[in-house]
C-alpha cells in the first residue's frame, strides 16, 4: 500500500481508537440530540458489534457470506434458552453461546470455505435458511416457533438488572474492546495474511501457506462477532424472533458493511449507525417506503461509491487538502 | 404401480418444474454472463404480479404471451443499464447490486401490493381436477390431480426443449454455447459476445417470468416468494454443478422428489434439500455435472 510506516499506523489506530471511545460512551446522550431515543443507542451498538466481525471476514479475506444471521440468531436462542431455563445471569449464558458458535461456526466453515466467491455466497445463504426452516419445525419445541422465544425474568449481571443504560454500557464496552481486538488483528501478521487471500490466493497457497486454516479463522472470529451480537440482542431484549435466523438479517448486515465501506472497520459501524437510524428515527417521517429508499441507497453506492461513506470521505478530504487522487479502495480490489 | 407411489412422481415433478424454471434461467445467466443473479427471485414475483393485474384485463391466454414479453424487454434494459457496468468488477460486487435490485423489486411490490399474500386465481377451465384414472390403465380405482400442476408440468417441460432447441440448433445458441466454454476464444475468432449478453439476460428474465405466470397460483403472491424460491434454486443450480443446464435440470428434479417423497415426515421436508446439497458437496464439491475450472 503506501508510504506509511507500522508506527504511523498504529499511532493512527490509537488516535481513531481514543476517538471512538468517547463518542461511543456518549451515544445515548448525542442520539437524542439528532431524533433518536436512549434505547436506540444500544440497538446501534449491538448492530455495530456485529458489522465489525462481518468486516473481518468480508472486508480482509474478501468473503461475502450471505448466512451470518445463522450466527446471529443461534446466538440468541442459546442465551434465551440459557436466561429462560438456567440462570438470569448473563455470563454463563454468553458463555454458552460462545461454545455453540464455535462450534457451528468451526462446522459450517468446513462445509462452505472450500469453494470461495459465488459459491461461497450460495452456501452461506443455504446453511442459514436450513437453521432458519429448522428452528421453525425440528426445534419448534425449544424455540417455539413462529411466535418466538419470551423470558419472563430481565438478564442480571453479578445480581445488577438488566435495564435501560446497564445493558447499553455493557455492549457498549464490549464494542470498544472488539474493536480494539479488530484493529489489533487487521495490524497483526495474521491480519496481512487474511488480506493476502483477499489480493490473491492462489499465490499465498503457492508459497506454502496453509490458506484454508487461515480461512477458517477468520471466518470464526467473524462468527463470535455476530454470536456475540446475538447475545446483547437478547439480554437488550428478552424475545427471540425466528427472524434473527432468516436471511433478511444476514442481508442487512451486508447492506451496513457495504454502505459504510468495506474492510474499512470503522466503516461498517457507521453503516450499522447510518442503517439503525434510518429504520428506527427516518421510517417516521418517510413511513414504510424507508426499505424503498434504503434499498435504492445501496445500489447507488454499489455502482457509483463502491468504498462506501468511507470513500466519500476520504474523497471529500482529498479535495479539500488539496492532496493527490489516493489511490484508496481501488488499490484494494482482488485479483481473481 | 401403486397410486400413491405414482402420485408422490408427479407431485416431485411439478414441484421440480418451478424449481427448473428458475435454476435454467440463473444458470443461463451465469453460465453465459458469470454473474450469480440475485434478483431472479424478484423477476419471478415480477412475473407473477403482472400476470395477476392483467388477467383480470385481458384474460389468461393473453397475459401468458405479454408477460414473458414484458419480462424479456426489463431484462435486456437491465443489462443494458446495470448489469453490463459489472462484468469488470469482483463477483462479490455483481452479488451485491443484484441483490440490491431484488430488496427494491420486493420493496415495490410491497409498496404497491401490500406484504401480504393477493389472490391469483386460475383461469376457470383449468380450474379442475384431471382423472388420472381415465387415461392411465395401470392406476387402479379413482386418482386424480389438479389441473393446473399438470398444465405447470407441460409449460416447463415445453421451456426447457425450446431452449435446448435454441441453444442447441441456432447460430445464436452457438455462439452462446461457445461462449459458455471458451469466451477468450471467442474473442479471438472476433465474435462480439458482449452484444448477445442483453438478449442472454432477457431470456433467463423471460423464463423467470414465464415461472410466475404459471407458478404463481401455486407458490402464492407474495413479496416474499421470490427470495423463498430463489434460495432453493440456487441450490439445485449448486447441486446441478454450477453453469450447467442439464446439471440444473436433474438437480431440479432430484429435489422436487425429494420434497414429494419425504412429504409425509414435515419435520425432514424442511430441511431435506439442505441435506441432499450437503451431501453432495461433500461427495462432488463441484456439483453433478460441474466442470473443473469454471468457478473457483
Amino acid at each position: 500500500m503506501s508510504g506509511r510506516t507500522v508506527a504511523a499506523d498504529l499511532r493512527r489506530d490509537n488516535f481513531i481508537l481514543l476517538a471512538f471511545t468517547p463518542i461511543v460512551l456518549l451515544m445515548p446522550f448525542w442520539l437524542q440530540l439528532i431524533g433518536g431515543y436512549e434505547a436506540l443507542a444500544t440497538k446501534v451498538v449491538i448492530w455495530m458489534i456485529f458489522a465489525l466481525g462481518f468486516d473481518v471476514l468480508l472486508g480482509f479475506t474478501g468473503f461475502l457470506s450471505f448466512g451470518h444471521a445463522a450466527f446471529f440468531g443461534t446466538s440468541a436462542y442459546v442465551t434465551g434458552l440459557m436466561l429462560k431455563h438456567v440462570t438470569a445471569e448473563i455470563v454463563p449464558a454468553m458463555a454458552a453461546s460462545f461454545i455453540v458458535i464455535l462450534i457451528l461456526s468451526a462446522a459450517l466453515g468446513y462445509l462452505t470455505l472450500r469453494r470461495s466467491g459465488i459459491y461461497f455466497a450460495i452456501l452461506t445463504l443455504a446453511f442459514a435458511q436450513m437453521l432458519h426452516a429448522a428452528a421453525l419445525s425440528i426445534f419448534q419445541g425449544w424455540t417455539g416457533g413462529d411466535n418466538g422465544l419470551t423470558m419472563s425474568t430481565r438478564p442480571q449481571l453479578f445480581g445488577i438488572e438488566m435495564l435501560d443504560l446497564n445493558v447499553f454500557y455493557v455492549a457498549a464496552v464490549i464494542l470498544v474492546v472488539m474493536f480494539y481486538v479488530a484493529q489489533r488483528i487487521k495490524r497483526s501478521p495474521f491480519g496481512l495474511m487474511l488480506r493476502s487471500i483477499k489480493s490473491n490466493s492462489m499465490r499465498l497457497q503457492y508459497t506454502g501457506v496453509n490458506v484454508q486454516a487461515y480461512k477458517q479463522m477468520a471466518f470464526m472470529i467473524s462468527a463470535m462477532y455476530a454470536g456475540l451480537a446475538g447475545s446483547l440482542m437478547v439480554i437488550y431484549e428478552p424475545y427471540v424472533a425466528t427472524k434473527f435466523l432468516h436471511w433478511s438479517t444476514s442481508g442487512e448486515v451486508v447492506i451496513m458493511s457495504v454502505i459504510g465501506g468495506v474492510g474499512t472497520l470503522v466503516g461498517p459501524m457507521i453503516g450499522a449507525a447510518f442503517m439503525m437510524f434510518f429504520e428506527n428515527v427516518v421510517q417516521a417521517f418517510i413511513g414504510e417506503q424507508w426499505k424503498l429508499v434504503l434499498g435504492l441507497v445501496f445500489v447507488a453506492v454499489v455502482v457509483f461509491l463502491p468504498g462506501g461513506f468511507m470513500e466519500a470521505l476520504r474523497r471529500l478530504r482529498n479535495r479539500t487538502t488539496g492532496a493527490p487522487g489516493s489511490p484508496g479502495a481501488t488499490a484494494e480490489q482482488p485479483a481473481e | 404401480m401403486s397410486n400413491a407411489l405414482f402420485l408422490q412422481l408427479l407431485t416431485g415433478l411439478q414441484l421440480g418444474a418451478i424449481y427448473a424454471l428458475i435454476a435454467l434461467g440463473l444458470s443461463l445467466i451465469f453460465g453465459t454472463l458469470g454473474v450469480v443473479n440475485f434478483a431472479h427471485g424478484a423477476l419471478y414475483i415480477m412475473g407473477a404480479y403482472l400476470a395477476v393485474v392483467l388477467t383480470d384485463q385481458i384474460g389468461f391466454i393473453a397475459t401468458a404471451i405479454v408477460v414473458p414479453l414484458a419480462l424479456f424487454a426489463f431484462g435486456v434494459v437491465l443489462e443494458r443499464g446495470l448489469i453490463r457496468r459489472f462484468y469488470d468488477r469482483p463477483h462479490v460486487d455483481q452479488i451485491l447490486v443484484t441483490f440490491g435490485l431484488a430488496l427494491v423489486i420486493e420493496e415495490i411490490a410491497k409498496w404497491i401490493f401490500g406484504a401480504n399474500n393477493i389472490p391469483y386465481d386460475t383461469p376457470p377451465w383449468a380450474s379442475g381436477v384431471a382423472f388420472l384414472h381415465e387415461y392411465l390403465p395401470f392406476l387402479e380405482g379413482f386418482v386424480v390431480f389438479p389441473q393446473w400442476r399438470l398444465i405447470l408440468i407441460a409449460v416447463s417441460l415445453i421451456v426447457v426443449f425450446g431452449l435446448f432447441a435454441l441453444l442447441q440448433f441456432t447460430r445464436f445458441g452457438l455462439v452462446v454455447r461457445a461462449g459458455m466454454r471458451e469466451p477468450e476464444m471467442l474473442k479471438f475468432l472476433g465474435v462480439n459476445i458482449t452484444q448477445r449478453f442483453g438478449v442472454v439476460f432477457g431470456i433467463g428474465a423471460m423464463i423467470a417470468g414465464i415461472a410466475g405466470v404459471f407458478g404463481g397460483p401455486i407458490t402464492q403472491v407474495s413479496p416474499e416468494v421470490g427470495m423463498q424460491l430463489l434460495v432453493p434454486s440456487f441450490l439445485v443450480v449448486v447441486i446441478g454443478g454450477m453453469g450447467s443446464m442439464t446439471g440444473a435440470l436433474v438437480a431440479a428434479i432430484l429435489l422436487g422428489m425429494a420434497l414429494a417423497f419425504t412429504a409425509e415426515i414435515a419435520a425432514l421436508q424442511q430441511i431435506i434439500i439442505y441435506l441432499v446439497a450437503v451431501v453432495v458437496l461433500l461427495t462432488r464439491p463441484r456439483g453433478l455435472f460441474g466442470k473443473k475450472g469454471l468457478v473457483e
